[in-house]
């Protein structure tokens, strides 16, 4: 695998991650991992029939996305995440080194933790273990913002 | 000017800068610089010296998208600091674009504090709430953020304003020949800059055609504007999808245009960092709620569930807006839980943002509001306000009709709405429409008020700033 980078932003392929992301990681798969979209009709067609053009858009249940990152490819991929949890069931099955945090709504339970990132304390917690297994969680919003690394 | 001026560019500038109490078009209109600058020359009493300067500082921010990108100052403040400029110091409009420019920036400090500020109202909300008192959401989301605001933006145009006088008493703005000189560099940056941002292969050899052709025959703007309706005519969609069924239950369709009213008015009110929309959206709810419930706690709880983060394109995504009233409507009969709504507002809003923003912001807007600037700078006045009425009936009609249709055929028109968008041939020869404006526009700009070839010096700078965003953008590839 050439590059995988790990992205958790609730509102998945948006503005942001569609024009600055995906050209300055030069993807060619996304890969939404998300168990319950990946069971929803309705939200598998309208996620499919907004991808930009160029990319190759999968919508897969976590484990369905581990597996296809155990595969060997020579592909750019961003995985692109809805919640922590998700991600915490990810790591479980497949080893990532990097993760970057790119949106998190606010919601009942959670304080705003930087700019437009809003977590709850199990959440933080959840990524302060994960730095403590020498994960790298960063905090960054655009490619050209400066990293804030959770520790 | 007298003090009733600053009092009526005050409460212009809130109303532009508001988005709200516009039905959702001031922002597409009024905020843009070729109005701002109308505005200010009626204020003034000297319409087209004010809408001159409005279109050359439109100029410099053509390519303003609100989702990042290049961040200059604030539009409708540099515009109408501009206005002023050139009518009260008698500057060209390229001088008083570039003088008006820095005090754009004072603008930023409000959108930046805003969002902040903002969740004060939230959190009164909530407190209220709390304490079982069935808060009325219109004052939260509507009142209290535009009454501070007002104050806001009637600070900082004053503050600019009196500043820019202050300035010309110590130095005289007219003796300072430099002012030309930047303004036709931030003009030239920015038309450049557009055209590269705009990413197709004959941007630039239509923008030097028509560029050309103008300058040596001097087409008039009004047959370019005939030329980009009938393109317009032909690759429009002629299948628009309108759905409207008999109405059944207790809500008519009174309602529904009021709630949809309440929210092309008050969509960004009160955006704060914490719910952006959310307020919004409960607020456009409160008149369904108050149909569907009697009691007073059961409507302030279900009001309240609405208020929850949300964010979306407020035209493009109406759809989610009539579908969840129609949604409401079960659940008072099937009395679910609110998760369900909740999870369907959350799956559709993002979608809507991205394709929305990619479409209203980058393709329409530019588009109609350029039209308007090349028309005004080749003085034909009346024509200019042409493609704006039409910009702003396109984008009530686009937000009225996925309400109506969100509400009667449910998630599907959003389906329908996001493959309409994708395959829509105006975005398709959007670069090529915009690139012959953008060329039109500068070719008129520059030799109906200069003659750049008798002044070696003028073309100098010309083509020097050009080679310099060439080279800049070089790099960045």
């Amino acid at each position: 695998m050439k590059k995988l980078f790990v992205r958790i932003d609730d509102r998945l392929l948006h503005g942001q991650v569609v024009v600055s992301w995906i050209p300055y990681l030069k993807a060619t798969d996304v890969v939404i991992a998300d168990d319950e979209y990946a069971n929803d009709e309705f939200m598998r067609e309208l996620i499919m029939s907004s991808s930009p053009e160029g990319v190759n858009v999968y919508i897969k249940t976590i484990s369905e996305t581990a597996d296809f990152l155990k595969v060997d490819s020579e592909n750019n991929v961003l995985v692109l995440l809805r919640t922590i949890e998700g991600l915490k069931e990810l790591l479980k099955r497949v080893k990532i080194k990097n993760i970057n945090i790119g949106g998190i709504g606010a919601a009942k339970g959670r304080k705003r933790y930087y700019n437009s990132i809003h977590l709850s304390d199990h959440e933080l917690n959840i990524l302060k273990d994960m730095a403590k297994e020498n994960v790298n969680v960063e905090v960054r919003i655009l490619p050209r913002d400066k990293a804030l690394v959770i520790r | 000017m007298t003090f009733s001026d600053y009092v009526l560019f005050s409460i212009f500038y809130f109303w532009a800068s508001s988005t709200a109490l516009s039905i959702g078009i001031g922002y597409y209109t009024i905020y843009r610089p070729i109005l701002a600058g109308l505005a200010a020359g009626l204020i003034l009493n000297d319409v087209q010296t004010g809408m001159m300067a409005g279109a050359v500082v439109n100029i410099i921010y053509i390519d303003f998208v609100s989702t990042g990108g290049s961040f200059k100052g604030d539009q409708c403040l540099t515009a109408l600091m501009a206005a002023v400029a050139s009518i009260a110091f008698g500057l060209h409009p390229l001088e008083a674009a570039a003088l008006a420019f820095p005090f754009g920036f004072l603008g930023i400090l409000i959108w930046k504090y805003r969002l902040r500020i903002n969740n004060t109202f939230v959190h009164m909300y909530e407190k209220k709430y709390k304490e079982n008192k069935a808060p009325d959401i219109s004052l939260y989301d509507g009142l209290f953020p535009q009454l501070l605001l007002l104050f806001m933006s009637s600070a900082v145009i004053t503050a600019g304003l009196l500043l820019m006088f202050s300035f010309n008493r110590l130095i005289n703005f007219k003796n300072i020949s430099a002012l030309y000189y930047i303004g036709l560099i931030l003009v030239i940056f920015s038309s450049f800059n557009i055209l590269y941002k705009i990413k197709n292969k004959y941007n630039f050899i239509i923008f030097a055609v028509v560029f050309l052709a103008a300058a040596i025959t001097e087409i008039r703007a009004y047959i370019m504007l005939i030329l980009i309706a009938l393109i317009l005519l032909f690759t429009s969609n002629k299948k628009i999808n309108i759905v409207r069924n008999k109405l059944k239950g207790s809500i008519k369709k009174g309602d529904l245009v009021y709630s949809w009213f309440i929210w092309m008015n008050y969509s960004h009110s009160c955006y704060s960092y914490e719910r952006l929309m959310g307020l919004a959206f409960a607020h456009s709810m409160k008149n369904i709620i108050k149909k569907l419930y009697k009691d007073k706690h059961e409507i302030a709880e279900a009001v309240h569930n609405h208020t929850e983060f949300f964010n979306t394109e407020p035209n493009m995504g109406t759809p989610i807006l009539g579908y969840i009233i129609s949604l409401e409507e079960e659940r008072k009969i099937s009395r679910e839980s609110f998760e369900n709504i909740s999870y369907i507002k959350k799956g559709m809003m993002g979608i809507s943002a991205g394709l929305g923003d990619s479409f209203t912001q980058v393709v329409l807007t530019p588009l109609f509001v350029s039209m308007a600037v090349m028309l005004c700078l080749d003085k034909s006045y009346n024509l200019a306000f042409i493609p704006v009425i039409y910009l702003a009936a396109y984008i009530l009609f686009i937000s009225y009709n996925g309400f109506m249709n969100g509400y009667f055929q449910g998630k599907d028109s959003m389906l329908k709405r996001v493959r309409n968008v994708k395959e829509s041939r105006l975005k398709k020869y959007f670069p090529c429409m915009f690139s012959g404006i953008l060329g039109l526009s500068m070719s008129s700009l520059l030799f109906n008020n200069i003659r750049p070839l008798e002044n070696l010096f003028t073309l100098v700078i010309i083509l020097l700033a050009a080679g310099l965003t060439f080279l800049r953008r070089r790099r960045e590839q």
